[in-house]
């Protein structure tokens, strides 16, 4: 009796005692000094970077910032989504999008440093190529930031606050009070990393080449960036240096009108898109929810069916598209009509017509999965066609927008010529710009077309931007020297760090 | 004596066999022969002081092994030598012993013992008698928890003992509430109190089976529990057998719960056209429909709770057997909880040095949700109860729930819950098993060891079915979100103990040593394409997103000492000494150490005091300690990358940085001081006064930073805060008569909270946040840019904007700019905070012969309330698609120039300037209230109608909870998580009548 207590107790003991461990590891994340040793594990984390950009803080909210301010889109009806402010031009200093684009914008930018700061100069050309992936993204967001807090760089020559640059050698103290630098400063340090990064760029990937950054993404992101700053000569260099690659051609006929729809690899119109897998559907957090309401055939539902279907095609750019004519982008609109009748939100007085667009839906035959295109061969052909145009190649300008014309099966007299421009009243810049606003239309660019180019945004369409007066007066202007033509600093982040001035 | 086993036996297979099994095989050893020589017959019967017959009393004959019990009657009989002297005893009784002359038939009567009369309770690591205690300690016994009706101690609690502070976000009957003990004393680390049931840290336990619950306030309570005491212990204790007849009771309450709504009222169709009309051009053509879907949203639902329990026991083994069944609708439609709950305590005596305890507890748990809402749970019925427009109706012209995808819909979501709630499912199931193994063995008188083991399971799974039928379901043809999570904890706790006495002198001293050790993982599908009405993934044809899976672990060890020294018993003094060491923290400070000590002395025991007569008990009390608190996430010091589906980027495995190094984090710690006063007057009046300062340093935040330092926050230990408070608790019996009696209860805490220290001298440590945690303020105090109300001119909203002249003077002016205040420089402290003044309840018990009335009421003041759903429906029609409220009473709004208003004049999407709706103190709302939690009328069947249907109570009664609120604040419900103080789409609490019956046999 008195053993069995006994070695009872010593049992008990023991197992109390004596199973318990002193220290874990983490089971799903790893510790950072072990996150970037080797060559592979900085392949990773460089992976680790690309799912920063696709988080939905950049995608969708940056999205909003860069389309809804455009005249190609129509609010149907209020929403307690902050998104209702970037459309309406009623931001907010606390805004949310503004708030979560800029956040996630610098996420990237730090990830990718602790990166570029990893691999020396003189490094494999794996890890060169990997670095210069890093540098592209780096520029890419601080592109994005400068173009949405910063006021365009042909206003006073980019000598306007921009947005604080973030190298990879700044220390710690640096990074919390950092101040914003200017448009040109953000533009120069833009270009310097997207040259450095074309440079170390020398591997191509054999799958899923469009998801990732390139020499092409860089030349071609530089073509922009120049296009922006109104540098036309490096513009047109950079755009041909895309062109006559060879990498890249615009996709005909079927392909065109599928193009949204497909993977976003696998074809030679996509120089660079955010590559979202069938397992990464944000459903209704995706942008197409807000632009699409229907089935997975792309068949036009009721309004809130498979998607908010809330922000429509305005009425302003299905009449300039021409509805009657046989333009393949026409396609990318698909209007909800029950028995024949259009439909209409009737949430305001007059009534916002339900023009859907897929350009963000049904990828794989999934409703709302999208890989949004950032970079595609036809804005190389606008570049430099508005390059030329405003170099005085007019022709040169025109050739390049028939050839967007005729991917979309317009021919004829629907191509322009320098007659029948003169003849429309239209100057080549007027119908290039034109041309962009029909090709690229909810792909980010509109708005920016416009006020880097002095031109005004003019609504004259139903939509939620219409004043309240009687009577209901739907005509909005912006004038490129507008102050809400740039979005205010997050206040949240100014309270943090004080050193960041506020837009007017 | 083997007979009793048996019977115990049988108690076991009742809840587990293999537990039996194991208590067979160790009873199984200890078997007693009677020897000696019988000489004559005795019998007996043993009683209490009031006559009641005592079973399962133990009579030995004193030196021999000769022995019996009492049968269930009290009556025993035994054979006896010559000039035998019997040992009678009992548990909770003072034994007793008896020669044995000439007679043959012994009446005895036991009296119970001082402990039993006087109240002993449990205290940490050990029991005391509570006039002893140097501590800030409040006890509630289970039956003043169990008028409210309810599985979750938190609301059981609420007003019930000072200091402890108890809100809840919702009346969902599957959600919890939160507990804070003086005050808020920390940030990012958790706030609630430590739980230990039956004497371990953790463990599992049914609100039915509540014996006391004894609440461990000041630091020399608290401290033995060291690195996790920092915001207080609760310390449940669960019911025991006693030794006697074996005694079978049936508890029953059935009961009607409805929502309140309390000052809060949503427009009808009627209401909201003519309140459109003033800014839009509504459509005529929705006068044709009213719906009210608050109505349609909630409804008059029903709670069960039934509960049989069996206990008794003799001298040697005791047992109590208890199965339970709750089930709570919620007043929102499809939200019900269900539990099954069985414990078995069980008592044994191995030897006469050598205790067996044994605990056994599991409890199952199903929870629907309502399955309305997004995967995020948002956008459910109850959101909808509030936003839906009355302009759309809710069934089409057959009676069937109109689909909001094929009809024109006002709405702005396009929501009708009616619908999803025919297809879609939201629930989540657990199993909780929690076994105790204690053994207690006394090694010689004074010195005994014990070892409390205990293993607790938790299983729990989660399903979230969006049938293809309905709107959420429709774009991916179904989705099934399923979660499944196993955990499980350790934990051993040996104690060694000394207790002796030289004269007037006692001491006890205590060291424990103990481990704790949990093990945590996970697995969460989603799959999508099922067919209709299936909720199972194999009929899925693919997945949604990765799968997602994980672990975690943290273990405790943790060794202290502990003495005790009493003079007399009158001069108390305690101190003791705790080292904690967690895999938590960083390598670096993983270990630290806590002391305490406390003293008391009871002044009525003093010979000077005999001549004061009016005070029949004088106590004072002190006591000083720190302690630690080590509730934050598992790595929070490290620098981390996270390897997950989330940071995989075209179907290849990234890792991504997602927390930011600190290799300088440490323990929260808490110095707390504490006062007390204990004091009656005429044995009819108690007071207990409790003053104490808690200041907790080194305070876990995570920091937020700017984005540009590459993180959004950072978890720091970021300065200090201060609470301290006076709280007492007042018991008067104000009439004692032999049939009638009324006692009152009064219990109030007030509580003071300051930031007194920051890092790098800042003056927020969340800068831009509503609640920033200013140096010098209330942590929970609100700082936003100030309402100003409307600009009579123009029916503007205007707020106070803040100018810094050129000779740095700021002064006030007023901007219908929303943009300009939302600044640094114009946000204002607003001396308002969500933490209250004061809180408290007060009880008032009267009994009639059998009948007996007791009305609670609880109440809260002081504190503000966000209440943050108005930007959906009090916006100055910001939006339109929303449905509006009424105008509460004192409201008014612009109409034409000159206007003196509160509201300003509407307008669609709001004026370009700033939105009336932002953040502000517009919003902010006195959340005072004050509640009659709870009123029950009882009546107990008389003797003489119980005995003839061999009854021992028959108890029934009426009860209401919640039957009246007085407060100003203009929602539903006042009630919100105190801390955080903001209120969006709250769910109310719960009206509740319920009918009761209890049995005992």
């Amino acid at each position: 009796m008195n053993n069995f207590k006994a070695i009872l107790l010593t049992g008990v003991l023991a197992l109390g005692m004596g199973a318990c461990k002193k220290s874990f590891d983490p089971a799903t994340t790893i510790d950072e000094n072990d996150a970037l040793t080797t060559a592979a594990d900085i392949e990773t984390a460089t992976i680790g970077v690309y799912a920063l950009v696709r988080h939905g803080n950049y995608t969708l909210s940056g999205h909003f910032l860069k389309e809804f301010p455009s005249d190609e889109v129509a609010q149907g009806q209020i929403s307690s989504n902050d998104y209702t402010n970037t459309y309406r031009y009623t931001h907010l200093t606390t805004g949310t999008h503004s708030r979560l684009f800029w956040t996630q914008a610098y996420l990237v930018v730090s990830a990718a440093n602790k990166i570029i700061a990893a691999i020396p100069e003189d490094a494999s050309a794996a890890q060169r190529q990997l670095k210069g992936e890093n540098l592209f993204l780096r520029a890419m967001m601080h592109f994005d930031l400068v173009r949405v807090f910063g006021r365009p760089y042909t206003q006073n020559n980019g000598d306007n606050p921009g947005v604080p640059i973030l190298k990879e050698d700044l220390t710690d103290e640096q990074k919390l009070t950092i101040s914003r630098s200017k448009v040109s400063e953000v533009y120069a340090f833009v270009i310097e990393d997207l040259l450095k990064a074309a440079d170390m760029m020398t591997l191509k990937k054999l799958v899923f080449a469009s998801s990732f950054a390139s020499k092409q993404a860089a030349n071609a992101l530089l073509a922009r960036v120049y296009l922006y700053m109104g540098d036309n000569n490096n513009a047109l260099e950079f755009a041909n240096k895309v062109i006559n690659s060879g990498d890249y051609s615009l996709v005909q006929g079927g392909a065109y009108t599928n193009y949204f729809k497909a993977v976003a690899d696998g074809n030679k119109e996509t120089i660079f898109a955010i590559h979202h897998t069938k397992l990464q559907d944000q459903v209704l957090a995706s942008i197409g929810a807000f632009y699409y309401s229907g089935d997975a055939s792309g068949t036009a539902l009721a309004k809130g069916t498979n998607g908010w279907g809330e922000v429509m095609v305005s009425r302003k750019y299905w009449l300039a598209l021409d509805s009657t004519s046989n333009d393949l982008r026409l396609g990318f609109i698909r209007p909800y009509r029950v028995n024949g009748v259009l439909q209409y939100n009737p949430a305001l007085s007059p009534q916002v017509p339900l023009y859907y667009h897929i350009k963000y839906s049904l990828q794989e035959g999934i409703i709302t999965l999208s890989s949004p295109v950032y970079l595609r061969i036809a804005e190389m052909y606008l570049i430099r066609a508005e390059a030329n145009a405003k170099l005085g190649s007019s022709q040169l300008a025109l050739d390049d927008v028939n050839l967007i014309r005729q991917r979309a099966a317009l021919t004829g007299a629907k191509l322009h010529t320098l007659a029948s421009i003169a003849l429309a009243g239209k100057s080549v810049l007027d119908v290039v710009l034109e041309e962009r606003w029909f090709e690229l239309a909810f792909e980010g660019h509109r708005a920016y077309d416009l006020f880097r180019n002095g031109r005004s945004m003019v609504r004259n369409y139903p939509g939620t931007h219409q004043l309240n007066v009687t009577p209901v007066n739907i005509n909005q202007t912006v004038l490129a020297t507008d102050n809400r033509v740039i979005f205010f600093i997050p206040e949240t982040e100014r309270a943090k760090n004080p050193n960041l001035t506020q837009n007017p | 004596m083997f007979k009793s086993f048996k019977k115990t036996a049988r108690v076991l297979l009742f809840a587990f066999v293999i537990q039996s099994a194991f208590v067979n095989a160790i009873f199984a050893g200890d078997k007693d022969s009677p020897t000696g020589v019988v000489a004559k017959i005795i019998k007996g019967k043993i009683t209490d002081e009031k006559g009641q017959p005592l079973a399962g009393v133990t009579i030995k004959v004193k030196d021999s092994n000769i022995g019996t019990s009492t049968n269930d009657v009290g009556e025993f009989f035994l054979d006896v030598p010559e000039k035998a002297v019997l040992v009678i005893s009992y548990v909770g009784f003072e034994t007793k012993e008896i020669e044995v002359n000439a007679e043959a038939n012994f009446t005895i009567q036991l009296k119970q013992t001082e402990d039993a009369l006087q109240g002993v309770v449990v205290v940490g690591y050990s029991t005391k008698k509570t006039k002893y205690l140097s501590s800030s300690v409040s006890v509630v016994s289970g039956d003043k928890l169990r008028d409210v009706t309810s599985t979750q101690l938190s609301s059981l609690l609420q007003g019930k003992a000072p200091g402890v502070v108890v809100s809840s976000g919702s009346g969902d009957p599957t959600d919890g509430s939160t507990i804070l003990i003086r005050g808020q004393g920390s940030i990012a680390a958790g706030s609630g109190p430590l739980i230990v049931v039956d004497g371990n840290i953790g463990g599992t336990y049914h609100t039915s089976d509540i014996e006391s619950v004894t609440i461990l306030k000041d630091a020399a309570a608290t401290g033995l529990y060291g690195s996790r005491a920092g915001n207080g212990v609760l310390i449940i204790t669960t019911k025991t057998g006693r030794s006697g007849k074996a005694k079978i009771e049936f508890q029953s309450a059935v009961g009607f719960n409805e929502a309140t709504t309390g000052n809060f009222k949503l427009m009808n169709t009627q209401q909201l056209y003519d309140y459109h009309k003033t800014f839009i051009t509504p459509n005529p053509a929705v006068l044709n429909t009213n719906t009210n879907w608050w109505d349609l949203a909630f409804r008059k639902s029903m709670t069960h709770n039934y509960t049989l329990s069996a206990s008794g026991g003799n001298d040697k083994t005791q047992y109590y057997v208890s199965g339970n069944y709750y089930m709570e609708e919620g007043t929102l439609r499809a939200n019900d909880k269900t539990s099954y709950s069985f414990r078995t305590n069980l008592a044994h005596k191995l030897s006469n040095k050598l205790k067996l305890n044994v605990l056994l507890n599991s409890i199952y748990i199903k929870d629907n949700y309502n399955p309305t809402g997004d995967l995020n749970g948002t956008g459910g019925a109850l959101y909808q109860a509030y936003t839906n427009m009355p302009y759309d109706s809710a069934y089409n012209a057959d009676g069937t729930p109109k689909d909001p995808r094929t009809s024109t819909w006002y709405g702005r979501d396009g929501h009708n819950f009616l619908h999803t709630m025919q297809y879609n499912i939201a629930n989540a199931r657990s199993l909780n098993f929690s076994g105790d193994l204690n053994l207690d063995y006394a090694i010689t008188k004074q010195l005994s060891f014990a070892t409390y083991n205990r293993v607790t399971f938790t299983n729990s799974n989660s399903v979230t079915f969006h049938d293809r039928r309905s709107k959420r379901g429709g774009p991916n043809g179904g989705e099934l979100h399923n979660r499944f999570s196993y955990t499980n904890v350790l934990l051993s706790s040996n104690r060694l103990r000394y207790d002796n006495s030289f004269g007037a002198h006692n001491i006890s001293v205590l060291a424990v040593g103990e481990a704790l050790q949990s093990y945590n993982d996970f697995l969460a599908t989603a799959v999508k394409n099922l067919p209709p009405g299936r909720p199972y993934a194999s009929t899925g044809t693919e997945s949604i997103s990765n799968p997602t899976g994980g672990k975690s672990e943290y273990s405790f060890q943790k060794y202290l000492a502990q003495a005790d020294y009493n003079f007399a018993n009158k001069y108390f003094a305690v101190a003791s000494f705790v080292r904690d060491r967690s895999s938590r923290f960083g390598n670096n400070n993983s270990s630290a150490n806590f002391y305490q000590f406390g003293a008391s002395w009871i002044v009525s025991s003093e010979a000077f005091m005999s001549s004061i007569r009016p005070i029949s008990f004088l106590k004072l009390r002190a006591s000083y300690g720190t302690t630690g608190n080590a509730e934050i996430p598992d790595f929070a010091a490290l620098g981390l990358y996270t390897l997950a589906a989330t940071a995989s980027y075209a179907g290849i495995p990234g890792a991504a940085p997602s927390q930011k190094p600190n290799p300088d984090l440490t323990w929260e710690k808490q110095k707390a001081a504490n006062l007390g006063l204990d004091i009656s007057f005429f044995k009819r009046i108690d007071l207990s006064i409790d003053i104490y300062q808690k200041t907790a340093s080194d305070l876990l935040y995570l920091k937020p930073l700017p984005v540009t330092a590459g993180y959004l926050s950072v978890y720091e230990n970021i300065g200090s805060v201060r609470n301290k408070g006076i709280e007492f608790n007042l018991t008067t019996k104000n009439f004692a008569g032999k049939s009638f009696t009324w006692e009152t209860n009064l219990n109030m805490a007030f509580n003071r909270n300051k930031v007194i220290q920051l890092n790098d001298s800042a003056i927020f440590s969340s800068p831009g946040a509503t609640q920033p945690i200013g140096l010098g303020h209330d942590i929970d105090e609100w700082n936003m840019p100030v309402w100003a109300g409307v600009d009579p001119a123009n029916g503007d909203p205007l707020w106070e904007k803040i100018i810094t002249d050129v000779d740095g003077n700021k002064f006030i002016t007023y901007t219908n700019n929303y943009n300009s205040v939302a600044t640094a420089q114009s946000r204002q402290f607003l001396g308002k905070s969500a933490a209250p003044k004061f809180t408290g309840g007060i009880t008032n018990t009267l009994a009639y012969k059998g009948f007996s009335l007791s009305a609670f009421l609880n109440f809260v003041y002081g504190n503000y309330v966000y209440n943050n759903s108005r930007f959906f429906f009090d916006n100055d029609g910001v939006y339109d698609s929303y449905n509006s409220t009424v105008l509460a009473k004192g409201w008014t709004r612009w109409e034409k120039p000159g206007d003196i208003v509160t509201h300003p004049k509407p307008f669609l999407g709001g004026p370009a300037q700033g939105r009336s709706n932002q953040s502000s103190s517009r919003y902010l709302e006195d959340g005072s209230y004050i509640r009659l939690r709870n009123i029950t009328l009882g009546y107990d069947l008389p003797g003489s109608i119980l005995s003839r249907f061999k009854l021992s109570t028959v108890r029934v009664f009426i009860s209401g909870d919640n039957l009246w609120t007085g407060t100003n604040y203009t929602g539903t419900d006042p009630e919100v998580v105190l801390s955080s103080g903001s209120s969006t789409f709250r769910y109310p609490i719960s009206r509740k009548i319920l009918f009761g019956l209890n049995l005992t046999f």
